[in-house]
């Protein structure tokens, strides 16, 4: 499947959810020149998107477009509504961990858009929705934890608690399990799966463990740089195409 | 001949008057500037302070430098000023463009007003006292104008630093989700950096850039190792650099020490018993659990 051919097997998924962004002949790079050729695709409130690819092959520089913070070297990022709300994921272990914060902490970062920080405490809904959140993914018992010494998968599930506060509609979430153990990495992935469809948010997940996301993923957007490809589409569908065998080849 | 009498409490309330100002700027300079000290020690900016109270220091000796040599006569207070905003406004340009780091270039700031600190200083003798003063905090009073300044610029960063706290630990924490939350991050990190230097600019004349460093980094040294949160860091770093000023001023007036060295001592060595209690409270931690693994039944009987 070519990347022209990506926005077809898309629309022969048939999504249902809203539409929430929508990528039109997007080309990202730097400095002018793109690292992918144009991209189109879709991405709808209630699904769970998987992205793969080797390193380097543009994923976080699609990602960053995405967030907009770069700006697209071509072609352009659609959102449904201008207030839209984005919720960006890290790796844990990217943080600053000097910093003393609890897990409730983190995740009323949740909370702040704009110039809303200006208010010095948080209000009272705030913090419901903070111990709504915490709750919601298990971690309520953690809040006034410091976030450093919490586990990987502890950590991990606080900032998809923090995710959750945003009340975002559309979460993107750069290889939030690639500290973690087999077994945390199982429970986080079904995590998001459950948030993304119990909660009605897309999720756009960029993991290299192909299998959970084939399993988990409603569906794969697989990035083959060498190539200049991008295959997007239904799970099932891209897990059995040539780009995707090729790709855990190489991972493998 | 007999030895002077060490001075007395009454002394002190008798000469009080002359004692307010300095113990109300070392109360006031070591609050705001132990309050900031979390953004320094938190967000790695130790050698930022460092670099921008030697430009203050420049400064001051510019300003004498410029009214000996050139008869341009500004009060050394806002050559300080300047000169740490000035040094500031430097380090917020990002040198990654040019292919070095930023400790390079913070590097370059410090030699380069060291240098030219200590060789405007051999220019300007007569004056030499005062350039001691600044560097390391010798003076014994402190003019209406700088405790104006200190108070003034104090009470502006206090609060900026309510206003703006909850961006900067989130900006501070995960910037790149803090913009896309869409808040203003390289805004809130640059008032950071303005308010650290032009609060450094208008005590490091008042007080002097010793212990003007020393408050800028060393509360929140002891606040993190008692084990503080974010917010309770704030508060603690400040009453910490709040009493090393009235502390340290006590200090040199009883025993007879330079003001400047009593203050940075007495925060250097809040640090240190910091460090100390919360050693002792580890080993009392891990004893007591010693003790109770010990007591637990089926627990390790290697006693």
């Amino acid at each position: 499947m070519s990347a022209a051919a990506a926005t077809s097997a898309k629309a022969g998924a048939a999504p249902s959810g809203e539409l929430l962004l929508r990528c039109r002949g997007l080309v990202v790079g730097y400095g002018g020149e793109g690292l992918l050729p144009p991209l189109d695709l879709e991405l709808r409130r209630g699904t769970l998107v998987g992205v793969l690819g080797r390193n380097g092959s543009g994923k976080s520089t699609w990602f960053k477009t995405l967030l907009g913070l770069l700006r697209p070297v071509a072609g352009r990022v659609e959102r449904s509504a201008p207030g839209l709300r984005m919720a960006y994921v890290p790796q844990s272990a990217g943080l600053d961990a000097i910093l003393p914060l609890s897990a409730r902490d983190v995740v009323a970062q949740g909370r702040l858009t704009g110039t809303s920080f200006l208010r010095p405490w948080a209000s009272a809904e705030d913090r419901r929705v903070v111990a709504g959140a915490l709750e919601a993914v298990g971690v309520a018992g953690l809040a006034r934890r410091r976030f450093r010494d919490l586990s990987k998968g502890q950590q991990q599930r606080v900032l998809f608690a923090r995710m959750l506060a945003t009340r975002a509609d559309l979460a993107l979430l750069d290889e939030p399990t690639a500290a973690m153990d087999v077994e945390g990495e199982h429970e986080a992935v079904a995590e998001l799966a459950r948030l993304a469809h119990g909660e009605g948010m897309a999720v756009v997940l960029v993991t290299h463990a192909l299998e959970l996301a084939e399993r988990n993923c409603d569906e794969l957007i697989v990035f083959d740089r060498p190539a200049r490809r991008v295959v997007h589409g239904p799970s099932a569908e891209v897990a059995g195409g040539e780009v995707y065998r090729r790709l855990r080849g190489e991972l493998a | 001949m007999t030895p002077a009498a060490a001075p007395t409490w009454d002394d002190f309330v008798v000469a009080w008057e002359l004692f307010r100002d300095p113990i109300l700027c070392a109360f006031a300079a070591g609050a705001v500037l132990g309050m900031l000290s979390v953004y320094v020690v938190l967000r790695r900016m130790v050698f930022v302070s460092a670099a921008v109270t030697q430009s203050a220091a420049l400064g001051v000796a510019a300003a004498f430098y410029a009214e000996i040599h050139l008869g341009l006569a500004f009060d050394p207070v806002f050559g300080a000023a300047a000169a740490a905003l000035g040094a500031t406004l430097l380090l917020l340009f990002d040198p990654k463009k040019l292919g070095v780091s930023r400790e390079s270039v913070l590097g370059w700031v410090f030699a380069a007003t060291g240098a030219a600190t200590v060789v405007l200083g051999s220019r300007i003798t007569q004056e030499a006292h005062d350039i001691e003063s600044i560097l390391f905090g010798t003076a014994v009073l402190v003019r209406p104008l700088d405790l104006t300044l200190v108070l003034a610029v104090g009470a502006a960063v206090l609060l900026l630093q309510l206003a703006l706290h909850r961006g900067l630990v989130f900006a501070s924490f995960d910037p790149v989700a803090a913009r896309v939350q869409r808040l203003p991050v390289t805004a809130l990190q640059s008032a950071v950096l303005l308010a650290i230097g032009i609060m450094v600019g208008v005590s490091a004349r008042a007080l002097g850039a010793l212990p003007v460093f020393a408050f800028s980094t060393m509360p929140a040294l002891t606040a993190l190792l008692l084990g503080a949160g974010v917010r309770a860091a704030f508060v603690v770093a400040a009453v910490i650099g709040a009493l090393s000023g009235v502390l340290g001023y006590l200090c040199a007036f009883f025993w007879d020490l330079p003001v400047g060295g009593a203050q940075a001592g007495l925060a250097c060595g809040f640090a240190l018993a910091a460090l100390v209690a919360r050693s002792l409270y580890r080993l009392a931690s891990w004893a007591a659990r010693e003790r109770r693994r010990e007591a637990a039944p089926g627990g390790d009987a290697r006693a």
